[in-house]
């Protein structure tokens, strides 16, 4: 689905890797790293400075821009809602194509387990876990092939991140999604991904199955960013 | 017969000069050097302007309105620019920004027989629309660049949903030009309720009747008002694309957008 070939942009050097259909990749690694750089790649908020990307066999610059920003939906950080209502948000993306119906609205509520009559409340009278729900809705409205996520919980409290982990977990297993998440909280990785890429100083240092990149670290690199 | 000050009346201008000095002194605000200064080149550029009104109105028209009003609009120019001289041509846009409302004010001036083409009414009130134009340019550029700043994430949040440049500032052209027009409307709501006028009392003070200081009042109000909100527009609507690199990718730093279009 994704190719990446030798590709350097700010802090990552020679980056190479592949990912499938319906891979659920983790990438982690200390802060700097350039995991958000790598997922702003993917949704082409910026364009490598040297190297190729391919998606779906093509480059991705034959990409129309839009059209793959539509396809590869990206979660922030922080939910960086729009002034309004919770339905001008989740429309917002759907309309941009001239693609949003109102029974969608429920729809995709239903899929970040909020009520539907939140449809016409204001953002601003949201708790961050409910903001953080309405940006991944909002993100889901497009339809991608592609989630990319960029540690979506990291600013929300246990509990309520444990809450949007299930969502996602939920999400992952009903839409067949390709998912690429950054994340610093290993335990999560471990529930939500299926591969992990371990990304320090600019470079992919180990990259393969969870479970086994997390028991038996193959580079000592890892096995130091374990212990801490 | 003309209302005049005597040069003696203008030396005790001085006193008000006094006050802020004393003040400076007393409270040790260090601000001394500031007001002498300041008061000595305001008075030497209200002179020298002064003279040099004087030897264009006695120019003909034809030459003397021209010259004076371009050099206006390149001084606002460079003024103005000083707000967004990270963005790339903005000095040719302001330029032409200005000169077109300008031109387009003059005209509509000229037209409906509000003014004649005569230095001593042209210059003095193009002036003011190209001052307030000036304003009104400088602090649309210098809110847009804090609103890029502030909005940072929901204009990634937007562009990573699939939205065109244009469509992902709309929030920034909005709150932009809503900042740049609502102390505008808020000045034409109190006109004459909470001060006069500067044009009206001037020409009260030279000797017009109230009623006709209120009619050349309301034609430079009305045109300032109308020159304003089309500058904050024009350049607002010219210079957000410039924020977006070729790949409608977000610049986020001064120095992306210097080279951007390099």
């Amino acid at each position: 689905m994704f190719r990446f070939e030798h590709v350097y942009q700010g802090v990552l050097q020679d980056i190479n890797f592949t990912i499938e259909k319906q891979d659920k990749v983790i990438l982690f690694g200390p802060s700097g790293a350039g995991k958000s750089t790598l997922l702003f790649l993917l949704n082409r908020l910026n364009d490598p400075e040297k190297g190729d990307i391919y998606f779906n066999g093509k480059p991705i610059e034959e990409h129309s821009i839009t059209a793959l920003r539509k396809q590869v939906g990206l979660v922030l950080q922080a939910p960086n809602l729009f002034p309004g209502t919770v339905l001008d948000n989740i429309k917002y993306g759907p309309s941009l194509f001239g693609e949003w119906e109102d029974h969608q609205g429920k729809k995709l509520l239903d899929y970040v387990q909020l009520p539907s009559d939140y449809l016409e409340r204001d953002v601003d009278q949201l708790s961050g876990g409910e903001r953080q729900r309405v940006s991944l809705a909002r993100t889901l409205a497009n339809s991608p092939e592609v989630l990319l996520l960029d540690e979506p919980t990291s600013a929300l409290d246990y509990r309520t991140a444990e809450e949007i982990e299930e969502v996602l977990e939920c999400l992952m297993e009903e839409h067949q999604l390709t998912m690429l998440m950054v994340t610093h909280n290993l335990n999560q990785a471990r529930r939500l991904g299926n591969r992990g890429l371990f990304i320090s100083d600019g470079k992919i240092v180990e990259d393969g199955k969870i479970p086994d990149m997390f028991d038996q670290p193959k580079t000592e690199e890892l096995a130091k960013f374990l212990e801490q | 017969m003309e209302p005049e000050i005597s040069n003696q009346s203008l030396f005790f201008l001085i006193i008000f000069v006094i006050v802020p000095l004393a003040l400076s002194y007393y409270y040790q605000l260090g601000v001394s050097k500031n007001v002498i200064w300041s008061t000595v080149r305001g008075t030497v550029q209200l002179f020298a302007i002064g003279y040099i009104l004087t030897f264009l109105f006695d120019l003909p028209a034809r030459y003397g309105i021209p010259f004076m009003l371009t050099v206006m609009i390149i001084i606002a120019t460079f003024h103005a620019r000083q707000k967004g001289k990270d963005l790339p041509y903005v000095g040719f846009i302001l330029f032409g920004g200005l000169l077109a409302i300008e031109v387009g004010v003059l005209s509509l001036w000229l037209l409906f027989d509000m003014i004649q083409f005569r230095p001593s009414e042209v210059i003095p009130m193009s002036g003011m629309v190209i001052g307030n134009s000036m304003t009104a340019m400088g602090l649309a550029l210098e809110r847009m660049k804090t609103e890029f700043k502030e909005n940072n994430g929901r204009l990634l949040a937007s562009l990573s949903l699939g939205a065109e440049p244009k469509q992902a500032s709309h929030l920034i052209v909005q709150n932009t030009l809503h900042a740049s027009l609502i102390p505008n409307v808020d000045r034409l709501k109190t006109i004459g309720l909470v001060q006069l006028p500067g044009m009206m009392t001037g020409l009260i003070l030279g000797g017009v009747s109230p009623v006709m200081a209120i009619k050349y009042q309301l034609v430079i109000s009305l045109s300032i008002f109308s020159s304003v909100s089309l500058s904050a527009m024009f350049i607002t609507l010219c210079m957000y694309r410039y924020f977006f690199n070729k790949n409608k990718q977000l610049l986020q730093t001064d120095e992306e957008i210097r080279s951007s279009r390099s």
